[in-house]
């Protein structure tokens, strides 16, 4: 037993000699390879597609190892919370506060219990949809019915990102019309093959889901089962303007332009429209030393600097949105108060 | 013809490459074609859509393909697919006809395989339309169907159904998960459990849990006794012919249809589509009481089925972006990281690419054919490997696969030991546990649809109601549950002739 | 569209996570009453006659290699989790902790040693966990503990 305690522990200093060598050879605070947490469980959605962009551009830049785990928001938190050794990072979106907003069990607030990151791009898809027959033309149309008494049934998937949108308009009709916002309800459901379903089965009046997922289904002709129409997006003018020209699929800037704010209005509180634009940002564990935030953000800047992911992120339909962890955190914490409003306001 | 460009000698080393990679994650047990097209993803990166999509389609069919080796030499199922193959499967192997077994299995994964992607190819669109007509209701009554094998599978009936109904609890703990459409919250656990428990037990910890480590512990408490795998001798029994095949058609048909019919039904998981199948072979078969016990025929029916899975779970993905199942859910991450959306439009805007998948998929079955029938005589001498040199090194993998499941949990690795005990000592107190992972892996879907169809509907009579299609389902259902009645008491009527079997 | 009748059920989608789970309950309670009344008689007076005991005899368990296995696959998870964390994301806890493992459950297992079969024991303990880390960790970059 004790020749082999004692051969283990050879193994193992031999081992940490060889790491602890060649972080010193490249001058990083972080020694070993990098593990990128996501929040999402899907290594075909836009978090994972995202992350990998940037995960690649990271590992050119610092010549280490840097690997995506689709592990889910509860079990990448809990990694982040462990480990703060800067190898294992987390990256997500604006559901991590919005979980926690909505009070989504696994969610805690990120600015008091993580270090935000910096932001790194959006995905400006976010998406309202209704059947191509529906006698509803745009996002007013819907919020008139809602003001006339009849009830709008809207598919999301409650918790998050998919929810935002049906509490800002739930939040507008209250505005406008006190007391009509009870005719606007939630079809709570899953993933957007649920949403889409419910919408075909006629269960649905209006569904969340993304310009990427539903361009295809609202180019179909209108007797076909499966067509849908635009009505809104949620994302912000300036955000769309940045898109490339040609937009998605068949449908160009231009067309997408139409369901954004102000053409396609859904207001906050009165004065101005509601946006929501789906940003991915890093997370950090709380005590992950300061040293190693500023070098993330260094080799994040350098890369956006050279100007060469963003080709990449907008090929992806994603737009670029890099600002650096301090800038990120006060942007990110103005915005999640925002919410934090109109969700209140519609409980 | 513009498609024919695409298809270079790397197209096809591709898919060759990935067909035996694919077998190799499939044969591991814990490793499933899930995880191999999962990991290999990121190395599309550098290959354009095309060739990445034929390595990632030879890593579909090869992974769910190998999930029989070990099934059938080793009882331990390598994919949650091939779980019904072990049921005739290993006894083949028992009786020295491993080599026969893993023969037949591949020849009707074969025939599974290339029934499906020709459905695929002729079908697609107009299938996708017909799917979009399962709401949750009529799923709900699918995995109720696929739930009644619980009855035809089980040995002593009530304790059947009870280990059955107590895998369905199982699989309810932790979260009701979002994602499907619940509402989050936490249920069936105490607080000190829940940083642990919340997204539930892992399908692939808890299967290889129950399969290969409770037979270990089971094997550890006789001491190992044996030092090869059961004494087996290699050519004890029958050899291969493809006579295993006569008055087998109709099951194959059969069995490939259902493979490709569940596959095509988004939300519908892959596993439920060889249950299904083998349920409905044991239904038919001119002498279901062989079933389980070494029958080729149901090895047939489950293998046929789960490689029909593989274009049936195409269909969705290709004509409405919606996976068919999970391996297909990350087949999705290949086209968008190449910036390419799926959608109902994708196959009329994409024809080159579409035919060009359709070549990859028929290849890789060919390929996946060609080695796996080959090398099979050097395959089956896993099962001449010592017990102490086997054993230890299936458990060393089966840690692999649960932590890399889900990309890197230690809790599934203890949901390993945890399922493992469970399995060891529940054999003990007389709990079936082919029933109990079959609750297990239907239950969520079974609770989201019942719950989600009420909350839509209100009223219990919709499941009756709801569509021409429900009321076709009923009397599927009504008929399997009178076949495993008759069965039962046939079995019954025999036992008191001839004097129970043990 | 909510519908009247005896067949009518409504569900507070915030209690949702309760309502299958409390079928299940009932339908499991009523199948363990119903076994219990089917085998439960001939099971006491099994144990009355001394058929059935609680535990088997001692004699048909391997006490020390049922127990060990359990001992080595606890140790062997804490471990490789515990050596894993000073070499992060190299799936290094894990190639470190396999090899005592295989090697211990080997003779642990293995009847009738001899130093042939040590060696065996000692290359096949040393070389899997290797090339499976080599393959996994390094070549497919799977995380590893």
């Amino acid at each position: 037993m004790n020749i082999m305690k004692s051969g283990l522990l050879a193994a193992l200093v031999a081992t940490a000699g060889i790491a602890s060598s060649q972080a010193l050879a490249e001058d990083m605070p972080i020694g070993g390879n990098v593990r990128i947490v996501i929040g999402s469980k899907s290594t075909g959605g836009d978090t994972y597609q995202n992350t990998s962009i940037v995960a690649k551009a990271l590992a050119e830049k610092l010549d280490i190892n840097v690997k995506v785990d689709a592990v889910g928001a509860s079990a990448a938190f809990k990694a982040i919370d462990r480990l703060s050794d800067g190898n294992t990072i987390m990256v997500f979106h604006d559901q991590s506060y919005l979980g926690f907003l909505y009070g989504r069990k696994g969610y805690s607030n990120p600015f008091a219990d993580y270090t935000v990151g910096p932001t790194v791009a959006i995905n400006p898809g976010n998406a309202y949809l209704v059947p191509k027959s529906s006698p509803y033309q745009t996002i007013e149309d819907i919020i008139q019915a809602c003001a006339d008494g009849k009830r709008i049934r809207v598919a999301i998937q409650p918790g998050g990102v998919s929810e935002i949108g049906f509490s800002a308009l739930k939040n507008a009709i209250k505005i406008r019309y006190p007391g009509k916002e009870a005719n606007l309800v939630a079809v709570n459901t899953g993933s957007q093959a649920d949403k889409n379903q419910l919408l075909f089965d006629g269960q649905a009046d209006l569904i969340n889901g993304s310009v990427q997922a539903n361009e295809q289904y609202t180019r179909l002709p209108a007797d076909d089962q499966k067509a849908m129409r635009f009505v809104w997006l949620t994302a912000r003018k300036q955000t769309i303007e940045q898109a490339n020209p040609e937009g998605m699929g068949e449908t160009s800037r231009e067309d997408l332009l139409k369901y954004v704010s102000p053409n396609a209005s859904v207001t906050q509180d009165g004065s101005k429209d509601f946006t929501f634009d789906k940003e991915f940002f890093f997370l950090y564990n709380k005590d992950m030393s300061p040293e190693i935030v500023a070098f993330y953000d260094k080799a994040l800047g350098e890369i956006f600097a050279e100007g060469k992911i963003q080709e990449t992120q907008k090929k992806s339909f994603f737009i670029p949105n890099f600002k650096p962890s301090s800038e990120a955190q006060a942007y990110l914490k103005d915005k999640m108060d925002q919410y934090k409003v109109i969700i209140e306001s519609i409980r | 013809m513009e498609f024919l460009s695409a298809l270079t000698p790397l197209f096809f080393g591709l898919v060759g490459f990935g067909v035996v990679v694919g077998i190799i994650f499939g044969a591991i047990p814990g490793m499933t074609a899930t995880m191999a097209v999962a990991v290999c993803l990121p190395m599309t990166y550098g290959l354009d859509l095309t060739n990445g999509l034929a390595l990632l389609l030879g890593l579909y069919v090869g992974g769910i393909s190998g999930g029989l080796v070990p099934a059938i030499l080793l009882n331990i199922p390598g994919t949650p697919s091939s779980i019904t193959t072990t049921f005739d499967g290993y006894p083949m192997t028992q009786k020295g006809e491993g080599e026969r077994a893993l023969k037949t299995g591949i020849a009707s994964s074969l025939f599974g395989g290339l029934l499906s992607a020709l459905v695929l190819f002729l079908f697609a669109p107009t299938l996708a339309d017909f799917a979009i007509k399962f709401s949750y209701i009529e799923k709900f009554l699918i995995i109720l169907f696929a739930l009644t094998v619980i009855a035809s599978l089980s040995k002593r009936l009530l304790l059947g159904i009870f280990s059955g109904v107590l895998g369905v609890w199982l699989s309810l703990i932790g979260a009701y998960d979002v994602s499907v459409g619940g509402n989050g919250e936490y249920r069936l656990m105490f607080g000190f459990m829940e940083p642990y428990l919340e997204s539930g037990f892992s399908l692939l910890p808890v299967l290889i849990g129950l399969f290969g480590l409770a037979t270990i512990f089971q094997e550890a408490e006789a001491g190992i006794r044996e030092e090869v795998a059961g004494d087996l001798k290699l050519e004890a029994g029958k050899p291969f012919s493809f006579a295993v095949f006569r008055g087998q058609i109709v099951n194959l048909f059969r069995s490939s249809a259902i493979g490709t019919f569940v596959g095509m039904l988004p939300g519908v998981g892959g596993s439920a589509a060889s249950v299904l199948s083998y349920t409905q072979q044991k239904n038919f078969s001119k002498d279901p009481s062989k079933l389980g016990k070494g029958a080729p025929e149901g090895v047939i029916a489950s293998e046929s089925a789960n490689n029909g899975l593989t274009g049936g779970a195409l269909i969705p993905l290709l004509s409405l972006g919606i996976p068919g199942d999970s391996t297909t859910a990350v087949l999705i991450g290949a086209f968008t990281l190449q910036g390419i959306q799926l959608g109902p439009l994708f196959i009329g805007e994409n024809l080159a690419t579409w035919d060009t998948m359709m070549v990859a998929l028929v290849f890789a079955n060919l390929v996946m054919f060609a080695v796996m029938f080959f090398a099979i005589r050097h395959i089956v001498k896993v099962i001449t490997i010592p017990k102490y040199l086997l054993y230890p090194g299936i458990i060393m993998m089966c840690v692999v696969g649960a932590y890399a499941i889900n990309y890197g949990i230690m809790f599934d690795v203890w949901t390993l030991l945890l399922f493992g005990i469970l399995g060891y000592l529940g054999q003990k107190v007389g709990l079936e546990i082919a029933p109990l992972i079959i609750g297990f892996i239907l239950g969520q879907q079974a609770e989201v649809y019942f719950v989600k169809s009420l909350e839509s509907f209100g009223t219990l009579s919709i499941f009756f109601t709801k569509s021409p299609i429900a009321m076709f389902l009923w009397v599927l259902i009504g008929i399997s549950v009178a076949y495993s009645i008759f069965g039962l008491i046939k079995a019954r009527q025999r036992d008191r002739d001839h004097g129970p079997d043990q | 569209m909510p519908s009247t009748g005896f067949l009518s059920v409504r569900i507070d989608f915030s209690q949702s996570h309760l309502f299958f789970p409390t079928i299940i309950h009932w339908i499991l309670l009523v199948l363990a009453i119903a076994i219990a009344l089917v085998y439960g008689p001939g099971l006491i007076r099994e144990f009355r006659e001394g058929k059935r005991r609680l535990l088997p005899k001692g004699s048909d368990v391997d006490v020390l290699r049922l127990g060990g296995t359990l001992i080595l696959t606890v140790a062997y998870f804490v471990s490789m989790d515990w050596v894993g964390q000073f070499f992060p994301n190299r799936g290094l806890g894990f190639l470190i902790m396999s090899v005592p493992f295989m090697f211990g459950l080997s003779l642990l297992y293995v009847h009738g040693l001899t130093w042939r079969r040590f060696a065996v024991i000692g290359l096949s303990s040393t070389i899997s966990p290797t090339v499976a880390w080599y393959t996994l960790a390094q070549l497919f970059h799977i995380t590893l503990p």
